[in-house]
């Protein structure tokens, strides 16, 4: 066993007791959604410093209780041997893995909340691990949001999928079966490749349960045996393209690829195999890598590798699995956990960059039963393979693959390929960070450019106080810098700009949640602009009707809290979500309580003045929202009709500001998307570029990035927000 | 997958641009860059006035970024002992704790000498000459880079300014001030336990970098990649003086 065994076993339990918490529903609703939004809101933070262990975080809090469950989990499990073959796909693995495939496919355990997001050690701090989670947040947010929305987008995708696993499913001849972990993107996105998270329970074939949290497969169907598998026990870890049948092991079918573990031969889409590496059975750790970049892949046993196994691997893959005896039982390890191999560190070590993403399953394979969950013990757990016997495959390496295969059998499992990828990736930023910018425009050297974005900004975007304090401190700079007391420095000229002072009036209504003074505004200075943009003012008047909802909720939220807080006595000590937003209501309330003796008269007056007020609110906020309503009902665009689901799912809760589902809609933060597109049509109706320079320079860097992202390229390693986003506050 | 698919037969408008502007930067983000920069490379009254304008949190009090600034400020005009004592008095322990930091400001202070001396015929180099020997002599020693440097700038009271070798001529020229004023600044935000770059440099160098890894990459990009800088102005008549000259 790797030397890191105790710590690995530990963590992977807690990562599994979470999954298996949730799992196993003794969460409500409601508590779940906070679980999982304190979990985003970690993700988050870590994102934000540029790594992200999933060990540490919160995950470590639910590990007593939940590993409880996860025993129990484990304890259905046991098996019977029958032989029989299948295996299964698992998730996507185009360039690279990721993992939110599960909240999607709906066909999962435990539901659809039992998922967390996970980011396997070797692509911490990529981009592509950026962007799935954002769309798993984003798909997140749109499961919290309502279950009509997400079923009308995400329906077509995944019903798309799941045809063709329905075809997949017919029972093949051969009579096996597999699971394919597809997971349909949701929305947008369509570029994404999301990374394995777990078995697809669909894909698969028939004989094969997937267990558990997704992660375990084991070969229950009775057989419908072959002759000559009858004793025979055999398993092939590996990966395959989607249109391969699932009736045969992995390796045997064209574009598969597999490690077999009767033999320890590698089959390279065909059945006979190439002498790669050892056996393998139960209570073996294998691991499989797939470096896209080069196309080659390997595999490891135990935590060491063995060798090249392929090469010239192309295409669309899933992991995939495959066993041909009753009982036979795989756990698989996407990530979620840290691997037993040093996947970081064969990142880290490779002097090519090579990208890899790959998958690297940790598997398991058992054969039996009752995983009791060992502490310490790799939680996959023991079962003992059998050893096969005989069966296709044989030596004989095909020829044109596997050129340079003779190598060494390699297992992998994976963990630590963290530390060298950092070191690959600190040697990109190390290049980006000595690459001269002389040729972006020229003659003007990195800080002249940087003082022309700045400034070009500032008055673009309308900061006139800004651009004018900021133009004078460089001219102040450059005229210190100038040897020639003489010369005369230009300054950069900030002219007085009427439309700039007006988009900034504007942008602050909006900003402030003042809609309708940005209306006003907007009908002033730029008649035209509101006409010829419906969209904009639909988006205007949404945000209206959400600040009216907004404005009622604290409202009630400050009457609640008085009466909160009288009950408890007024030095009660409240924790409420949104207290912060709310001083002033809280001043209002430090001054009743000056009267300790009759507060209880001064809150009834109070509340009834509120209660007023809040009643004619509320009453105008619905008379709004009719208006709304009537008018946009008939706009045939999904997203108008989004948005007014959206807006209207608010009245239907007592108090928008704090609940998961649709507390996000109320957020201020929603006022800046409104304020730029905005601002954007203004612009535009100005005949001006609706970006700066600055955001185009930022824009282009995004776009090239992507480019050299593809096909695992040194922009796989390379986040813009690393560089774009400052790291901590000053 | 979403990349150079586009025919480069469609010269009007290459799909790059399009994808271009499909990206939406946050403008939050494009705002926190641009307080993070005039705050960190010591724009006070800039800085101050964005966190109002823009609505947001100041970074560092107003009078901190200012007493960054005004030491920079003396480097940049060449008045190194003032930027020196300000310094000591602003964080003691900078220059202590960073000897070459301390070595390059009196390196610059001894070609300031230089220059002040060359700037008339028949300057006096003793103070030059006195400065050279109490100041920086007794350091050089500790740091064989030092002692280089040292040489080389003594050098320059050797050879006529007016036809120096390009090495030589780059200690007086200006951007000397300019880097030797970063360092100082990124000192002090150090010893501040403040982050040192300014993030948008990041972003810059990181867009030069992608541009030319792309084009080694042969990935299918137009020509030129316009920041749109310049030619703003033949767009809008009335939009802005060029901004830089």
């Amino acid at each position: 066993m790797p030397t890191g065994a105790p710590g690995f076993a530990a963590r992977r339990s807690s990562y599994a007791s979470v999954v298996s918490g949730t799992a196993s529903g003794i969460s409500q609703p409601y508590q779940q959604a906070s679980r999982s939004g304190a979990l985003s809101h970690l993700l988050n933070q870590s994102t934000d410093l540029g790594n992200y262990d999933p060990s540490p975080y919160g995950l470590g809090g639910h590990i007593r209780h939940d590993s409880r469950t996860y025993d129990m989990d484990f304890g259905t499990n046991g098996a019977s041997h029958r032989s029989s073959g299948s295996w299964n796909r698992g998730g996507h693995l185009p360039s690279f893995s990721s993992a939110y495939g599960p909240i999607l496919d709906g066909n999962g355990f435990g539901g659809t909340q039992g998922d967390s997001f996970f980011v396997p050690s070797y692509l911490r701090g990529s981009k592509y691990v950026q962007r799935l989670e954002e769309s798993y947040k984003a798909r997140e947010q749109a499961h919290v949001d309502g279950p009509s929305t997400q079923s009308q987008s995400g329906s077509l995708s995944t019903s798309g999928s799941s045809t063709y696993l329905q075809t997949r499913l017919a029972p093949s001849h051969r009579g096996m079966t597999y699971d394919l972990i597809e997971k349909a993107p949701p929305f947008e996105d369509e570029n994404l490749a999301p990374l394995p998270s777990k078995w697809n329970s669909q894909d698969k074939f028939g004989g094969l349960e997937v267990m558990s949290d997704g992660q375990e497969v084991k070969l229950t169907g009775p057989k419908p045996d072959r002759d000559r598998d009858h004793e025979a026990s055999s398993i092939g870890i590996g990966f395959s393209s989607k249109t391969v049948p699932l009736s045969r092991l992995p390796g045997w079918e064209p574009d598969s690829w597999a490690y077999h573990g009767d033999d320890g031969h590698s089959f390279g889409s065909q059945s006979t195999g190439k002498h790669y590496g050892p056996p393998f059975t139960a209570t073996d750790v294998i691991g499989c890598g797939v470096n896209f970049r080069t196309g080659s892949a390997f595999f490891t046993k135990n935590g060491d590798n063995l060798g090249v196994a392929f090469r010239e691997i192309k295409g669309k893959l899933f992991p995939s699995v495959g066993m041909k005896k009753s009982g036979e039982h795989i756990r698989v390890n996407f990530g979620q956990s840290p691997f037993v191999f040093d996947i970081d560190g064969m990142m880290s070590v490779s002097r090519d960059f090579p990208e890899f993403t790959f998958l690297d399953l940790a598997t398991n394979l058992s054969n039996s039963h009752n995983l009791g969950l060992i502490p310490g013990t790799q939680l996959t757990n023991r079962h003992i393979l059998r050893r096969r016997s005989s069966a296709l495959p044989t030596q004989n390496s095909r020829p044109s693959n596997v050129a340079g295969a003779a190598e060494r059998p390699a297992e992998c499992n994976d963990d630590k390929t963290w530390s060298k990828r950092e070191d690959e990736k600190r040697a990109i930023h190390q290049e980006i960070a000595s690459t001269s910018t002389a040729k972006l425009a020229p003659p003007m050297n990195e800080t002249d450019l940087i003082q022309s974005l700045v400034l070009q900004f500032l008055t673009h975007d309308g900061y006139i106080e800004t651009a004018r304090a900021f133009a004078d401190e460089v001219h102040s700079e450059k005229s210190a810098l100038a040897l020639d007391k003489t010369t005369v420095v230009e300054s950069f000229s900030v002219k007085e700009d009427k439309d700039a002072g007006h988009r900034q009036q504007i942008r602050t209504a909006v900003l402030e949640g003042d809609i309708d003074k940005a209306l006003k505004y907007t009908d002033l200075y730029y008649p035209a602009v509101l006409q010829n943009n419906e969209h904009v003012l639909f988006r205007l008047r949404c945000r209206k009707f959400t600040e009216m909802v907004r404005r009622g909720a604290e409202m009630l939220q400050s009457n609640h809290k008085h009466t909160a807080k009288k009950s408890n006595g007024q030095n009660g000590d409240w924790h409420d979500g949104d207290w912060h937003d709310d001083v002033m209501n809280q001043d209002m309330e430090m001054d009743n309580q000056q009267n300790n003796n009759n507060y209880d008269r001064m809150d009834t007056e109070e509340g009834s003045d509120n209660l007023m007020e809040y009643n004619q609110l509320t009453q105008a906020t619905l008379n709004y929202g009719q208006d709304l309503e009537r008018q946009y009902r008939n706009d045939p665009s999904r997203e108008v009709s989004k948005a007014l689901s959206d807006a209207f799912s608010l009245i239907a809760y007592q108090d928008p500001l704090n609940r998961k589902e649709v507390s996000h809609l109320v957020d201020p933060k929603g006022r800046v998307a409104v304020a730029e597109e905005l601002n954007a049509a203004i612009l535009l109706s100005l005949g001006k570029s609706s970006s700066a320079a600055l955001e185009k320079l930022y824009q282009q860097t995004a776009v090239l990035l992507e480019d050299l992202r593809d096909g695992g390229g040194s922009g796989a390693f390379v986040n813009i927000d690393d560089f774009a986003r400052p790291k901590r506050g000053l | 997958m979403t990349s150079s698919t586009a025919s480069t037969a469609t010269p009007l408008r290459h799909a790059f641009e399009r994808r271009v502007e499909e990206v939406k930067p946050m403008k939050s983000d494009i705002n926190a860059l641009i307080l993070d920069y005039l705050t960190t490379e010591g724009y006070p009254s800039a800085a101050a006035k964005f966190s109002k304008e823009a609505n947001l949190q100041p970074l560092q009090e107003e009078e901190s970024v200012r007493a960054r600034q005004q030491i920079q400020h003396s480097i940049h005009l060449g008045s190194i002992q003032d930027a020196i004592d300000a310094l000591n008095d602003l964080e003691p322990q900078v220059l202590d704790s960073n000897p070459p930091l301390h070595f390059s400001l009196l390196r610059l202070q001894l070609v300031e000498l230089i220059r002040e001396c060359n700037s008339k015929p028949g300057g006096d180099i003793t103070p030059a000459l006195t400065f050279a020997t109490q100041q920086l002599a007794p350091r050089a020693p500790t740091n064989p880079e030092f002692l280089e440097d040292l040489e080389r700038t003594m050098a320059l009271l050797v050879f006529p300014p007016d036809n120096l070798e390009p090495q030589l001529a780059a200690l007086l020229h200006p951007d000397l001030r300019r880097s030797v004023a970063d360092n100082v600044n990124k000192a002090i935000l150090k010893c501040q336990n403040q982050r040192r770059d300014a993030a948008i440099r990041n972003l810059v160098r990181l867009r030069a970098w992608a541009e030319n890894t792309a084009r080694d990459a042969k990935k299918n990009l137009p020509a030129r990649l316009d920041l749109g800088l310049d030619n703003r102005d033949d767009r809008n008549e009335n939009g802005h003086e060029p901004m830089v000259t």
